[in-house]
């Protein structure tokens, strides 16, 4: 199939090329040498496509920050409140692999060029002919690093092979190199984290193998592929034996990277990307300029870290402080002198401002609201699914809103118009729910400034769920600091983000939430004690459909 | 430079300086006034059009079936193309067991001709991949989506499941795409392929020959995975393949210049009337150069949130919060955003319109199926859902008919522009939308 779409090509072909292109279905290796995965009874528990930042960041640690990134991510999707759910159970598309196809071409060709030389780990004995023993060399350091594992020898002799074929035709050791390595970065064992698991112990599930820990670690505390030491950890067992773990979780606590990791969970739990589609209407809210929802992104993620990790104070704290970070930008809107002292500065809010963590964030404020309105609706549904991990079914397909808008109504206010939801019985079920937290933060408008009026008529922020009663922002986050769901939902999210799987499928975090607990609420604990517990690395048997090697062989 | 639509109109013509409008496309024509094809037909296009939130069903469909009927109010942008226009009113969506997923089941089943269990997902390829199977071997680009919103989630292109072929989000990266690396220009006459291309085109086989490898151990979820990251990879390969190709028109052709920076693309109205027509010519100028046979334009998510400036709810919130004006019969400011809804359609016909070749213009050589997601928002009802039709599949689809609805599901259209696109399928879609008949009137 292959080789009779390239005949009508030889043909067009200078003679060069055309021998080139001959001896390449040689080059691709054959059937016996392709190689079995490193471990003998293993399967495979979950493949995650990186997410762009996850891309981004294996490349710069593993080739430097002046290798460049240039090209188009596919999106994700949210998928149970976390886009890191998605990337278990997305593929890449044609338009998708074009995309990782030119990246890869492009890293290749700029960690092989001059420049970069001299940082490669040999050189090889003349750069005009190939060298087996520095091609291996080479590939075999970055092979492990871009694969979190290390290269079997059948995988090692194909990419050695083709950079030996190609530095031959082209006498340049380079051009060999560049293509092998532009191989290995566009493969699935790159582009996608696979965690593998084998039997466990008591042999009845399995358990995730070091290799797979290393990488599900490193994810989860730094946002990007496991560093020399944590690989050296996973090579020599360390990481399967209690102390060995333990050691590399507080190394990598320690460090400051857990900042880059913790941004990345909190940017997915809070859903901030949304803000990348956010429109305003322009007419009614001039003051959302462009730079807007990356100054409001900034923000919130300045103040969860500083807060929970920084500071390492109770996470309860996100809903009531009034401690906040700005910039210019958002001092204008937030109508607050900004002192000049630097980019971003700590700031706290009067205790008349109304102001009440993260609910009260521009960021949280515009992402669920309409583009020329608030919408209360929006924002409880929201705040009840990423904060109590209670998500509000789709309303009924012939419901009638317009009651909610309609001009000629006496209803001045859109807490009077919501409230006709209550006495429509269907309507209520979820609206007696969803709409008390999004009228308490209606003294705040479509982009997050403080209001009081709507209409001219004062703005009722009282609310009541369940039977508590409160009023406004910060009663509202009073009520959710003192919801013993909410640090649950914390770390069920948690579980579910460093998983990969749906938050509702995450039953084994009680350990790990009991410290949590204990500890007064505090990330750090969260996080170590999860990432030091065995159910954590905890894999469920192959299913029956699982492939074996024979089974594919044969397709 | 500043970018406007100016951009686009400017491009060498035989080396001069050629200006959109006459001239422009003279340069796609030989002397006799043919497009140049190497004396090869001219291929068949197909296109979609993706609209959120429907229209109003008093004021799009026509009062009499056939070829006579008065032009209805929200129909009216289409006037020009009437003659190459088909209109199908009355179509069902059956959903048996499923459930009626929100701004998702209607466009799924128009699409697929499956009603999908979960709202996100595909249950098969969309119609444009499967036509794309058959008219666009052996092209660049298998298919090219774009979405004048600016949000690479908004497309309606997928091999099954969740994945989505990203859209172009904005008129920069389309053309990127489109005329920036690894296209070949067909106006330069020392075409030879890149050797370039070849190394990076056995480092793909290299990619390929893991297939088994890579399938080892995995559940079947994961292998239908990995199953369409392969499809992927061979579909860069024949990508390559045609790279190495000379290209297959050599129309002078005039390809636009880079623009020099982007524009904002969001669901603004006013920034929809500039980016809509913007990236339905750069689409129309990849098509009638070969690169593709397969675009896709969407102007919407399917909760469509076009808004108008000082219009604080936009299109979506107002299907459900305006009240049905009591003497009008309807909404009358969802069918603003409805008639909106269809400017933005015309104005991709004008452009495929626009481009002559052979004895007609482009939109003849094409199909373009006109789809949304609901047939009345307000309600999210799916019955009667609209679909438009435009362009004459090169004579092979009889066009200017409105089809009023004889309990027909919606997967009949489908069926039938296959048919019209000459791939070859006896029966299309399951359970209630499972249909074997096409509109044999209509098929030429």
């Amino acid at each position: 199939m292959r080789l009779s779409l390239q005949k009508p090509i030889h043909r067009a072909l200078p003679p060069r090329i055309a021998a080139l292109l001959a001896i390449m279905p040689a080059l691709w290796g054959t059937a016996a040498a392709l190689a079995a995965p490193p471990s003998g009874r293993s399967w495979v528990v979950s493949l995650r496509r990186l997410t762009e930042q996850e891309y981004r960041n294996s490349i710069a640690d593993i080739f430097g920050k002046e290798i460049e990134v240039r090209g188009a991510f596919e999106p994700t999707f949210r998928s149970s409140g976390l886009a890191a759910v998605s990337t278990a159970s997305l593929s890449v598309t044609p338009v998708g692999f074009e995309s990782f196809n030119k990246m890869a071409d492009d890293i290749a060709g700029q960690v092989t060029a001059e420049k970069y030389r001299s940082k490669l780990p040999c050189a090889p004995r003349d750069p005009k002919a190939p060298d087996d023993a520095c091609a291996t060399k080479i590939i075999s350091h970055y092979g492990r690093l871009l694969f979190r594992r290390p290269l079997t020898a059948a995988e090692l002799d194909n990419r050695v092979g083709l950079s030996r074929r190609i530095a031959e035709q082209t006498n340049d050791f380079y051009a060999g190199l560049r293509y092998s390595l532009s191989v290995l970065l566009q493969l699935p064992d790159f582009i996608f984290r696979s965690e593998v698991a084998i039997p466990s112990a008591d042999g009845r599930g399995g358990t995730l193998d070091s290799w797979s820990r290393a990488t599900r670690l490193s994810f989860l505390m730094w946002n990007t592929t496991p560093d020399a030491e944590l690989l050296r950890a996973a090579e020599s067992g360390e990481l399967n034996t209690p102390e060995g773990l333990a050691k590399q979780v507080d190394r990598l606590m320690a460090s400051p990277r857990l900042d880059a990791g913790m941004r990345a969970f909190f940017d997915d739990m809070l859903q901030l990307d949304t803000l990348d589609t956010v429109s305003k209407d322009s007419l009614l809210y001039p003051k959302w300029g462009s730079g807007m929802a990356d100054s409001a992104r900034e923000e919130t993620l300045r103040t969860v870290i500083s807060l929970a990790l920084h500071e390492n104070r109770d996470i309860r704290d996100l809903m009531t402080t009034r401690e906040t970070w700005i910039d210019r930008r958002l001092a204008v809107l937030y109508r607050v002198p900004f002192p000049f002292t630097s980019d971003w500065v700590k700031y706290e809010f009067p205790p008349d401002s109304g102001r009440s963590g993260l609910l009260t964030q521009i960021s949280m404020l515009a992402m669920f609201s309409h583009p020329g309105r608030s919408s209360p609706t929006k924002r409880g549904v929201a705040l009840l699914d990423i904060f109590l991990c209670s998500p509000t079914p789709q309303p009924p397909n012939n419901v009638d809103f317009s009651v909610v808008n309609d001009p000629k109504s006496p209803l001045k206010t859109l807490r009077e118009r919501l409230m006709a939801h209550a006495t429509n019985q269907v309507c209520a079920s979820c609206h007696t729910r969803s709409d008390p937290v999004g009228l308490a933060l209606e003294d705040f408008d479509t982009i997050g400034g403080y209001r009081t009026t709507e209409n001219g008529v004062p703005i009722d922020v009282s609310a009541s769920i369940q039977g508590h009663s409160f009023s406004g922002a910060q009663g509202l986050g009073q009520y959710i600091h003192d919801d013993p769901q909410y640090p649950a939902c914390v770390a069920r999210k948690l579980y579910s983000y460093s998983r990969g799987v749906k938050n509702s499928y995450v039953s084994d975090f009680s350990a790990a939430y009991k410290d949590f607990q204990n500890s007064g609420f505090r990330l750090r604990t969260l996080l170590r004690t999860m990432a030091l517990n065995d159910s954590f690395y905890a894999a469920a048997p192959p299913g029956p459909s699982t492939s074996t090697a024979k089974e594919v062989a044969l397709k | 430079m500043k970018l406007n639509r100016r951009f686009l109109l400017r491009g060498t013509c035989q080396g001069a300086l050629a200006v959109m409008g006459l001239p422009f496309l003279d340069c796609f024509l030989n002397s006799k006034g043919q497009a140049q094809t190497n004396g090869r037909p001219l291929p068949t296009r197909f296109n979609t059009f993706f609209w959120g939130c429907g229209l109003t069903a008093s004021l799009w469909i026509p009062k009499t079936a056939g070829t006579d009927y008065e032009m209805t109010v929200q129909l009216k942008p289409l006037e020009p193309w009437r003659k190459k226009l088909n209109v199908f009113s009355g179509l069902r969506v059956p959903l048996d067991s499923k459930p009626n997923g929100q701004h998702w089941s209607g466009l799924a089943a128009a699409i697929t001709g499956i009603a999908p269990s979960r709202t996100g997902e595909f249950e098969s390829r969309t119609i444009d991949q499967q036509v794309a199977e058959v008219i666009g071997k052996g092209v660049r680009f298998r298919s090219v989506s774009a979405a004048s919103s600016g949000d690479p989630k908004q497309s309606y292109s997928s091999l099954g499941g969740s994945n989505l072929l990203p859209s172009e989000p904005t008129p920069l990266s389309l053309y990127t795409r489109l005329f920036g690396p690894g296209f070949q220009d067909p106006t330069k006459g020392d075409w030879k392929p890149d050797p370039r291309i070849l190394m990076q085109k056995s480092v793909l086989s290299a990619v390929a020959e893991d297939r088994r490898r890579v399938m080892r151990n995995l559940g079947p979820g994961d292998r239908a995975r990995m199953d369409q990251y392969f499809t992927s990879v061979r579909q860069v390969e024949q990508q390559m393949e045609a790279e190495l190709q000379r290209p297959s028109i050599e129309a002078k052709v005039s390809i636009p210049e880079p623009p020099s920076k982007d524009l904002v693309a969001n669901n603004a109205w006013p920034n929809l009337q500039v980016i809509t027509p913007l990236m339905a010519r750069l689409g129309a100028i990849a098509l009638a150069t070969d690169q593709t046979r397969v675009f896709n334009l969407s102007v919407s998510a399917p909760q469509n949130q076009m808004f108008v400036p000082g219009d604080p709810l936009g299109f979506h919130q107002s299907t459900h919060e305006e009240p049905v004006d009591p003497k009008l019969g309807y909404q009358p400011r969802v069918a603003k955003y409805n008639l909106e809804s269809m400017e933005l359609f015309a104005a991709f016909l004008k452009e495929l319109d626009a481009i002559r070749e052979g004895g007609g213009t482009l939109l003849d050589h094409s199909v373009v199926m006109a789809f949304t997601d609901q047939a009345y928002a307000r309600i999210h009802s799916v019955d009667g859902l609209p679909i438009l039709v435009a362009g004459g599949a090169s004579g092979r689809l009889k066009t200017g008919h409105h089809i009023v609805g004889d309990n027909s599901p919606v997967s009949r259209v489908g069926l039938t522009l296959q048919k019209a696109l000459g791939v070859s399928v006896d029966n299309w879609g399951k359970e209630s939308l499972q249909v074997r008949t096409p509109y044999t009137e209509l098929l030429a």
